[in-house]
């Protein structure tokens, strides 16, 4: 027996490494083994006041920090039965939505295009005049200036307070943003293209693990259910029920199961799901590639994503700028639930408020601990046949960044 | 010129400072031309040659027996160790959680909790010595820039001393703090981002750390002024001071 080792994890985001047992020249057993530190932000966030919250967990990830801190607002507003204006909603998804395309363009030209083209890094790529590279990082620069204008800041936004948000954009920059994102619509289209091909990716077996995503009527990233492949739909605050959490002794990640089955969760799976609804872009021959499949997901959902941003920008233009954006939030007890879509699948934020308004507890799941379990099933599916060492570590290396993990927030650690 | 040998390594944080140099979408091939990325995991599989380095930025705090065993290691090989962002300089708000570790981690991992070889996070001054603190959570692009460009001309740029205040008056804001009554920690916060948040409208949450000679005592009773409770003003000074390092 022998134990092959795929470390560190490079072009992914946090620490880690795999794990894989070799019998008699065949793989047998495969861990990913999550070794990022836990920050206890549970602990951290116990006994303080509500208005703390979504400044501090959007610390938990930096790539996600725009959606954990609308989680947080919006899970928060449900537990003191807030509702915020339209407009601080629209200015919200438009945040969301900078971070889908920031993260779907960082995903796929930073950090799984140099897998495609052969090389080790994007600079390479650049250096070699990759006109791929290029447009990549430019789109990967309009997600960022999305998040700029309606969060206030690229990372760790500041724009969304529990009630609403602080301010409007101001009109002249969603001018400039809407003509910006006209211009991107003729773009996008062939730099997604070269995702879909099959050659580019190793041979797989289909994706494995019952998919979950939120749950609503369109193709929306927020929601109030959630929608499971074997035809569940289960309202939001139930999730407790529904997702089995366990921690195991070789991750700093917990395991996340359903009626025993690993779980998928990203771009792949919310396809899959909102199969046949309004606005859901369409994925050709689903499990042709495999988990890489979700490459050419994220690359749909970026025409997709561009296509919202551009509506949303056009009703805040149409808005009154003089409308309030936020309302006034008295502090109570309560207990409230956010599911959510982050660009790499589910979060799920909770909370239960005392009669001051201080946390009394929180449990945050986050979407790479719950596909933690369908990585393992899936790199043992994929790489049973497969002989060399040296290909057993390059594909193990792929199939674990085609999921877009996020190793910090997967470490996050609330109690479950 | 001779290229700056570089690496920019990450403990536990939240990936932000490294995500920022990534944010210079515009920049990475003028980088690339002026220093040789040797290590930098999130961005390059390029396996790291263990040579000499003339400089290593590094984001996070120390809380596992191999972060520290790599940080002394990288202290070794590097000619200039620069601290990157809240976690690196304080400990960030990773050193918020009080209480007992082990009973925290066993909360959260039950018997598991066990195999997990962690301890209180702490900033990188406590273990080796620290060339230039850049402060932020996260820094900013342009600090980024800067810092690297000094580098590959084998000098450190220079860091402002005086408080977000200063930087918010030169682009003419409104006072947060004292004119709209917002719990602005902006005159304790050290400058360097332009004074980005209250520019935009938000108030400043000291994302920086505390300026030196903060005048805390004058902050505080303008914050418990605006209504907030002893206990609210002392968890908004402490989010980015490293206060329970200092006052266990």
């Amino acid at each position: 027996m022998k134990t092959l080792s795929l470390q560190p994890l490079t072009r992914v985001e946090g620490h880690g490494r795999v794990e894989m047992t070799v019998q008699t020249g065949r793989l047998t057993a495969v861990r990913l083994v999550i070794t990022e530190s836990p920050r206890l932000f549970e602990a951290l966030l116990l006994g303080r006041s509500w208005q703390e919250v979504p400044a501090l967990v959007s610390r938990i990830c930096a790539i996600c920090s725009g959606v954990h801190r609308v989680a947080a607002a919006s899970a928060l507003e449900s537990a003191l039965g807030i509702d915020i204006p339209p407009l601080a909603r629209r200015v919200r998804e438009l945040l969301l939505l900078g971070g889908h395309i920031e993260s779907h363009a960082l995903h796929l030209f930073c950090l799984t295009l140099p897998d495609i083209a052969g090389t080790e890094s994007i600079l390479e790529l650049l250096r070699a005049c990759d006109p791929r590279a290029r447009e990549g990082l430019a789109l990967k620069g309009l997600g960022n200036h999305i998040q700029e204008l309606a969060g206030g800041r690229v990372i760790h936004p500041v724009n969304v307070e529990v009630g609403g948000v602080v301010r409007l954009p101001p009109r002249e920059k969603l001018e400039a943003l809407l003509a910006e994102l006209e211009e991107w619509s003729g773009r996008l289209p062939p730099l997604v293209e070269g995702f879909a091909d099959r050659r580019g990716y190793p041979p797989a077996t289909p994706a494995l693990g019952t998919r979950i995503a939120v749950d609503c009527d369109d193709f929306l990233l927020t929601g109030r259910s959630l929608r499971f492949s074997d035809g569940r739909v289960v309202a939001g605050e139930r999730y407790g029920e529904v997702l089995e959490e366990r921690a195991v002794p070789w991750s700093n990640t917990k395991h996340s199961r359903t009626a025993g089955v690993p779980l998928l969760a990203g771009a792949l799976a919310r396809l899959e799901n909102a199969a046949g609804r309004a606005l859901a872009p369409v994925l050709p021959e689903p499990s042709a590639a495999g988990i890489h499949g979700n490459n050419l997901a994220q690359g749909l959902e970026l025409i997709w994503a561009l296509r919202e941003a551009r509506r949303l920008v056009r009703e805040l233009l149409a808005g009154d700028a003089d409308a309030a954006v936020m309302v006034a939030v008295r502090a109570g007890a309560g207990v409230g639930t956010c599911v959510i879509e982050a660009p790499r699948g589910l979060l799920i934020h909770h909370y239960a408020l005392d009669d001051q308004g201080r946390v009394a507890a929180a449990d945050i799941l986050t979407p790479t601990a719950i596909n933690q379990a369908a990585i393992e099933a899936q790199l043992l599916a994929d790489l049973q046949g497969v002989t060399d060492e040296s290909v057993l570590i390059e594909r193990a290396g792929r199939i674990v960044r085609a999921y877009d993990p996020c190793i910090s927030c997967s470490v996050h650690v609330l109690k479950g | 010129m001779k290229k700056l040998r570089l690496a920019y390594v990450r403990f536990t944080s939240c990936c932000g400072c490294q995500l920022t140099l990534l944010n210079c979408e515009e920049q990475l091939a003028a980088i690339d031309a002026v220093a040789e990325v040797v290590a930098f995991d999130m961005a390059s599989s390029r396996p790291d040659d263990g040579g000499p380095l003339d400089a290593v930025l590094v984001e996070g705090s120390i809380s596992r027996p191999e972060e520290l065993v790599e940080l002394l290691r990288l202290r070794r090989r590097a000619e200039i160790l620069v601290a990157v962002g809240a976690c690196a300089l304080t400990g960030g708000v990773n050193v918020l959680a009080h209480g007992d570790r082990i009973e925290l981690c066993e909360g959260v991992y039950g018997e598991c909790a066990r195999e997990k070889l962690t301890f209180p996070p702490q900033p990188l001054c406590r273990f080796v010595r620290v060339d230039l603190q850049v402060a932020g959570c996260p820094p900013e692009r342009s600090e980024h820039l800067q810092l690297l460009g000094a580098l590959a001309r084998g000098g450190l740029p220079a860091l402002p001393e005086y408080a977000v205040c200063m930087e918010c008056r030169q682009r003419e804001n409104l006072c947060l703090l004292l004119e709209a009554k917002q719990p602005c920690l902006g005159p304790v916060t050290r400058a360097g981002c332009n004074a980005l948040c209250p520019s935009f409208g938000a108030i400043c949450e000291g994302c920086r750390g505390p300026v030196t000679e903060a005048n805390r005592a004058e902050e505080s009773r303008l914050l418990l002024g605006l209504g907030l409770s002893e206990r609210e003003v002392r968890a908004r000074l402490e989010r980015f001071s490293g206060a329970s390092h200092e006052d266990p």
